[in-house]
C-alpha cells in the first residue's frame, strides 16, 4: 500500500512527494483548474454567499439537536422497511457489514465512492472476509487496482498518469490497452458493468441524510452510485453521525452549493435519493436496506474544540486552494483525510497524537476558510490544535522551552534589546555581501535554500532617536 | 455494538454540554406543502415558457439533447430517427400509463421491438425487464421535473417506471410537457416536501433521481470522457400538446 | 483639520530588527501627510509567532505586554498585515478574561491600522509621490487579505503613482509559502511555495514586488535572492512617499544582484 509511508515522519513523506515531477505537474494542473471552475461558479451565482451562510447554519442546527435528529432518520428508515445499525466504533461498523455479509452469503460487493468505508479500511477486511470488494468510481477503481488509497476527496487517482492507468487495465484485462482516457474509460463501464449485476451487495456512503424522510442522498458524477444502489440485492449505506440534515428544503440549499464548490457544476450529473429498500410493486431495488450510523470519535467533538469541523461536506475545496496540500498531494499526510480539513478529520478520529507533525503542515494562509462552503474556519481549529499539543506535553520539550523562553524576551524589552545584540555579534562571521547565506543549526532550515538578512547594525529602535 | 438507546443517550448527553456556536436554525419547510405546491404550480401556468428557455440552454450546457415536438407523432419520430442513426432495434421504456403515451404503435410498425416496464413488480416479469434493460441501447422515460436552473431532469421511481431505464442504456430520452418545469432549486424543495406527505401515506417509490447530462468522469489526466456509468447521450423531449 | 492626526507606530519586530529602513519611510511618509507620529520604545513583538504556534498563553502575556503601551495612542499603524490582524482579531479574545485589561485590548483593536489602510481608509489618502520607475507587482499577504479583508487599498495606492505601472500578479492571493515557523518547521515544502510564487512574480516582468508584510517580505527577497533574481521586494511604504516629505530612497540591495536592478530602480 502507499500508506506504508505513514510509517515516516510527515517531513519525509512530503519531500519523496517534493521530488515526484509527475505528481507535482498533475497536482498543479489539478488544482488549478479546480480553483477556476469553482471561482467562476459562484461568480455567475450572486444568491451563493447568503446560501453559504444558511448551510452553515443549518449544520450548527442540526448538531444543536443532533440526538432528536439520528433518531427521526432511524425511524423513519425503518419505517420504510430499512434496517438501522449503531456503530460506535469503525470496528463495529466493519464488523456490521462483514456479519451481513456472512449472513447473507454474499461473494461480491460493489461499491460507490465513500470516504466512510476508507476510514474504515472496509476493502482489506471484506477481502480477508472472502469477499469480493469493487470499487466502481473510476478513480477508485484505478487505485484499487494498483493497491493504494485515494489522494484526493473527490479526485482519488489524480496522482496517475494515463500511461500508468493504461498498465492497470492492461493487467486486468490480459491484453494491451492504449494510455486514451477514452479508451479506458469504455474498458472500465465493459467490466463494471457485468460486476454491477453480478454483486449480491452495494456498498455506498451517504452525502447526506434527511430525517424527515428517511432518505440517504448520494451525488456522483458518473451513475455508479445509481447502480450500485438498484442492482444488487441488499444495499448497505455506511455515514458518520454528522451527515443528518433536518428536511428535504435543508437538502436544496447543500445542493445548491456543493458541486459548485467541489467541481464547479451546477449540480453533479446525479443527484440519488434513497428511501428503502424497493417498495411494494417496484420492478427493480434491493430487498434490503442497511443504514450504519458511524460515530467513531465524532460525538466527543460535539461540544469539543473541532466541532465546526463536523459541518464538513468532503467537497474537497480546501484541498484545492491549500498552498501545501498543493505542493505534497494527499498520500504524503498518511491518512484517509488529507488536506487542511483531514488535518482536523484525523485529529478527531484518531486523537491529537495522530497529528502531531501535520498540525504544522499549514501556514495559516486562510484560504482554506475562504472557499469552504460552510465556512469552516479551519486555521482556528489549526492553532487549537498546536495549543493542545503543548498542552498536553505533546509537542516536544524542546519546542516548547524555545518558545517560552522567546515568551519571555517579549515581554521584556531590555533582555530583548540585549538577545538582538547579541544576535548582532553572533552573526557576524556568517555576513557575506550584506545577506546571510549559511547559517548552522536551526537557522540552516532557512538558509539552506532562502537568504536571510542580518540583524540590521542599526536596529529601528536605535534609528529613532535620530529620527526624533 | 451499542444498542440504538445507549448510542442517541451518548450523543445526547454531548449535545447538552454546550449551547452550539452560535444560535441558528434549519431552513424553514413550508408550513403547508400541498398549497406552497399549488402556488408554485399557478406560478409555473404563467412562466413556463421562460422556464424552458432557461432549461434548454442548461441542458445543452451540460450536453443534453434538446428536441421540441409538437405531439405524439413527433416524439415517435425523434426516437425512430435515434434509433436509426444508433442502429438499435430494441428500446426499454417507462410504462405506458407512466409515459402517458403509448410508443409502440408507432414505432413497432418501423422494425423497433419495445419492452415496457411491467407496472408491478412480480418475479418472473422483473427478471423479463432487467435482462431488456442490460442489453437495451436505448431507454425512455417520462420526466417529474425539469428543473431550469441547473438543466436537470428529475425522475420519480415506482411501479412501471423503474430507474435502470434511465440508467443502463448507452442513451437515455426524456419525455416531459409544461406542467413538468420548474425553476429553481428551491421549488424543487417544496415539491419533494409535498411529495412527502403524498408518499407518506402511499408509500411509492424508493428512489428520486436528478439527472444533469449524461454520466462523465475525468478521473484520469482531468479529461472529461461521457458515458463512463450511465447513458452516453442524454435528450430531452419538449412535448407542446401535453 | 483641527488637530494634527497623531499615531503610533508598532513597527513589529521583522522590521525593528531586520528592516529597519521599513520604520524608517513611514515615519517620513506619515509625516509628509501631517501625522505626527511617536514610538513608544519597550514594544517588542505582537506575540504572533507564539499564538500560532498554539502558546496561547504565552501570547496572551505578550498581549498584556504590549496593550498598555499603546493606551494613551490616538491611532496605532503597523506595517504588516499579520501583526495588524494579531492586534485587531485575537488580542481581544486573548485577553477576554482579563478584568483589567480586557476593554483596552477592544479599544487598541478599534484604534489599530494597518499601514494601507491607515493611508487610505482614515487619513483618506489616494495619490502619493514615489522615487521608483518602472513596473511593480502586487503580492497580497494571507493575513491582510483574507484576516482583514483588505485587497485594495495598496492597489488604489500603487495605481496612483505617477511613473509606475501595476501589473496584477498571476495568484497574487496565493500564499507566498512564509506561515511563520511553518517556514522552518517544513522548510522544503516552503520553499516549493516560494517557488511557485517568484516564478509567477518573474511572468510579470516587473522591476519590484509589493507587499505589506515584512514575513512576506524575507521570504520572497530571501528566494529572489539567493536565485540572483534582480527583481527586489519591498515593502510598500518604502515605495511611497508625499509631498511634505523627503523621498526616503529604497536602501540598494548591498550585492553584485544590486547591478542589474540598479537599472529599474533607482530613485528620482
Amino acid at each position: 500500500m502507499s500508506n506504508q509511508a505513514s510509517t515516516k515522519p510527515f517531513a519525509e513523506r512530503a519531500a519523496v512527494a517534493l521530488r515526484d515531477t509527475f505528481l507535482q505537474e498533475a497536482l498543479t494542473i489539478a488544482t488549478t483548474k479546480f480553483i477556476g471552475l469553482r471561482k467562476d461558479s459562484f461568480a455567475g451565482f450572486p444568491q451563493g454567499e447568503a446560501l453559504r451562510d444558511r448551510a452553515r447554519a443549518i449544520k450548527e442546527a442540526t448538531l444543536q439537536r443532533l440526538d432528536d435528529y439520528l433518531e427521526r432518520l432511524a425511524d423513519n428508515v425503518e419505517r420504510l422497511g430499512g434496517h438501522v445499525h449503531w456503530a460506535t466504533t469503525g470496528d463495529e461498523a466493519r464488523e456490521t457489514i462483514l456479519r451481513l455479509c456472512r449472513d447473507r452469503r454474499v461473494k461480491m460487493a460493489v461499491k460507490s465512492k465513500s470516504m466512510a468505508t476508507e476510514e474504515i479500511e472496509l476493502n482489506d477486511a471484506l477481502e480477508q472476509a472472502g469477499v469480493v470488494p469493487v470499487e466502481t468510481d473510476l478513480g477508485e477503481y484505478i487505485i484499487q487496482l494498483a493497491h493504494e488509497k485515494p489522494s484526493h476527496i473527490i479526485a482519488p487517482a489524480i496522482h496517475k498518469t494515463k500511461g500508468q492507468v493504461a498498465d492497470l487495465f492492461s493487467r486486468e484485462v490480459g491484453q494491451r490497452l492504449p494510455a486514451d482516457p477514452e479508451v479506458l474509460t469504455a474498458v472500465a463501464r465493459k467490466e463494471l458493468r457485468q460486476k454491477f449485476l453480478q454483486a449480491d451487495m452495494g456498498i455506498t456512503g451517504a452525502n447526506f441524510a434527511v430525517a424527515d424522510t428517511g432518505t440517504i442522498v448520494l451525488v456522483t458524477n458518473e451513475g455508479n452510485g445509481r447502480m450500485v444502489t438498484s442492482l444488487p440485492r441488499i444495499h448497505v449505506a455506511v455515514m458518520g453521525i454528522e451527515k443528518v440534515i433536518p428536511s428535504m428544503t435543508d437538502l436544496m440549499v447543500f445542493l445548491a452549493i456543493l458541486a459548485r464548490s467541489a467541481t464547479g457544476q451546477k449540480l453533479s450529473v446525479y443527484t440519488t435519493l434513497v428511501r428503502g429498500p424497493r417498495q411494494a410493486r417496484e420492478v427493480e431495488g434491493p430487498e434490503e436496506f442497511h443504514l450504519i450510523l458511524m460515530d467513531n470519535g465524532r460525538s466527543r467533538q460535539i461540544a469539543g474544540e473541532l466541532r465546526e469541523a463536523l459541518y464538513c461536506l468532503r467537497c474537497g475545496a480546501c484541498l484545492n486552494v491549500c498552498p501545501v496540500y498543493r505542493q505534497i498531494g494527499g498520500h504524503a499526510y498518511g491518512h484517509t483525510y488529507p488536506g487542511p480539513i483531514g488535518i482536523l478529520l484525523t485529529a478527531m478520529l484518531k486523537g491529537d497524537r495522530a497529528v502531531k507533525e501535520l498540525a504544522h503542515a499549514s501556514s495559516l494562509c486562510g484560504a482554506c476558510h475562504e472557499v469552504c462552503p460552510v465556512r469552516i474556519d479551519i486555521p482556528r481549529m489549526l492553532i487549537e490544535l498546536r495549543h493542545r499539543l503543548d498542552r498536553e506535553r505533546i509537542a516536544p520539550l524542546a519546542e516548547r522551552l524555545v518558545f517560552k523562553t522567546f515568551r519571555r524576551l517579549l515581554t521584556s524589552p531590555a533582555l530583548f534589546r540585549l538577545s538582538v545584540a547579541l544576535g548582532r555579534v553572533a552573526q557576524r562571521p556568517f555576513v557575506r555581501n550584506g545577506r546571510l547565506r549559511s547559517l548552522p543549526l536551526v537557522f540552516a532550515k532557512w538558509t539552506r535554500t532562502r537568504d536571510l538578512p542580518p540583524v540590521a547594525t542599526q536596529t529601528f529602535t536605535q534609528r529613532w532617536k535620530g529620527l526624533r | 455494538m451499542a444498542t440504538r438507546a445507549e448510542f442517541l443517550e451518548r450523543i445526547r448527553r454531548e449535545v447538552r454540554r454546550t449551547p452550539g456556536l452560535f444560535p441558528a436554525s434549519a431552513a424553514e419547510r413550508p408550513p403547508r406543502p400541498a398549497e406552497a405546491r399549488a402556488a408554485v404550480r399557478r406560478q409555473m401556468a404563467e412562466r413556463w415558457p421562460e422556464a424552458l428557455e432557461r432549461f434548454r440552454q442548461e441542458f445543452e450546457r451540460v450536453n443534453g439533447l434538446f428536441h421540441r415536438a409538437a405531439g405524439l407523432e413527433e416524439v415517435a419520430g425523434v426516437i425512430r430517427d435515434l434509433a436509426r442513426e444508433k442502429d438499435a432495434h430494441e428500446l426499454i421504456t417507462w410504462a405506458s400509463a407512466e409515459l402517458g403515451l403509448d410508443l409502440r404503435g408507432s414505432l413497432e410498425s418501423q422494425g423497433l421491438s419495445i419492452v415496457a416496464a411491467p407496472a408491478d413488480g412480480r418475479d418472473d416479469a422483473r427478471g423479463r425487464y432487467r435482462e431488456a434493460a442490460a442489453r437495451a441501447p436505448i431507454g425512455v422515460t417520462g420526466a417529474d421535473f425539469a428543473l431550469a436552473e441547473t438543466g436537470t431532469l428529475i425522475l420519480l421511481s415506482g411501479p412501471g417506471r423503474p430507474h435502470s431505464t434511465s440508467l443502463l442504456p448507452d442513451t437515455h430520452v426524456a419525455i416531459f410537457g409544461k406542467d413538468r418545469l420548474l425553476e429553481t432549486l428551491e421549488q424543487v424543495g417544496i415539491m419533494l416536501e409535498a411529495l412527502h406527505l403524498d408518499a407518506a401515506r402511499s408509500m411509492s417509490g424508493s428512489v428520486v433521481s436528478f439527472i444533469t447530462g449524461p454520466s462523465r468522469t475525468a478521473d484520469i489526466e482531468l479529461t472529461l470522457t461521457r458515458g463512463v456509468h450511465g447513458p452516453k447521450e442524454v435528450h430531452a423531449i419538449f412535448v407542446e400538446a401535453r | 483639520m483641527t488637530h494634527p492626526i497623531r499615531a503610533s507606530l508598532l513597527v513589529t519586530c521583522l522590521v525593528d530588527l531586520f528592516y529597519p529602513e521599513v520604520g524608517v519611510a513611514m515615519v517620513t511618509l506619515l509625516r509628509g501627510l501631517g501625522v505626527t507620529v511617536d514610538f513608544p520604545p519597550s514594544q517588542t513583538c505582537c506575540g504572533l509567532p507564539l499564538f500560532n504556534s498554539g502558546y496561547q498563553d504565552e501570547a496572551a502575556r505578550v498581549a498584556r505586554h504590549v496593550v498598555p503601551i499603546f493606551s494613551a495612542s490616538e491611532h496605532v499603524v503597523v506595517p504588516s498585515g499579520s501583526c495588524a490582524w494579531m492586534i485587531k482579531k485575537e488580542y481581544p479574545g486573548l485577553l477576554r478574561d482579563d478584568p483589567a485589561l480586557g476593554k483596552d485590548a477592544e479599544a487598541l483593536a478599534d484604534r489599530t491600522h494597518e499601514l494601507s489602510q491607515f493611508l487610505v481608509k482614515v487619513l483618506g489618502v489616494t495619490h502619493v509621490k514615489t522615487a521608483f520607475r518602472g513596473r511593480v507587482t502586487y503580492h497580497d499577504s494571507c493575513h491582510l487579505l483574507r484576516g482583514l479583508g483588505e485587497s485594495q487599498s495598496s492597489r488604489t495606492l500603487l495605481s496612483n503613482l505617477e511613473g509606475v505601472e501595476l501589473v496584477e500578479l498571476p495568484g497574487a492571493d496565493e500564499c507566498c509559502g512564509f506561515g511563520g515557523s511553518f517556514s522552518v518547521r517544513l522548510p522544503e515544502v516552503s520553499t516549493s511555495i516560494l517557488g511557485k510564487k517568484i516564478a509567477n512574480i518573474e511572468k510579470t516582468g516587473a522591476g519590484c514586488v509589493v507587499a505589506c508584510d515584512a514575513g512576506c517580505l524575507m521570504q520572497m527577497s530571501g528566494g529572489l535572492s539567493r536565485k540572483g533574481s534582480p527583481v527586489r521586494a519591498l515593502h510598500l511604504a518604502q515605495l511611497l512617499y508625499s509631498e511634505g516629505g523627503s523621498a526616503p530612497l529604497p536602501t540598494p540591495p548591498p550585492e553584485a544582484s544590486a547591478g542589474k536592478a540598479g537599472g529599474r530602480t533607482r530613485a528620482a
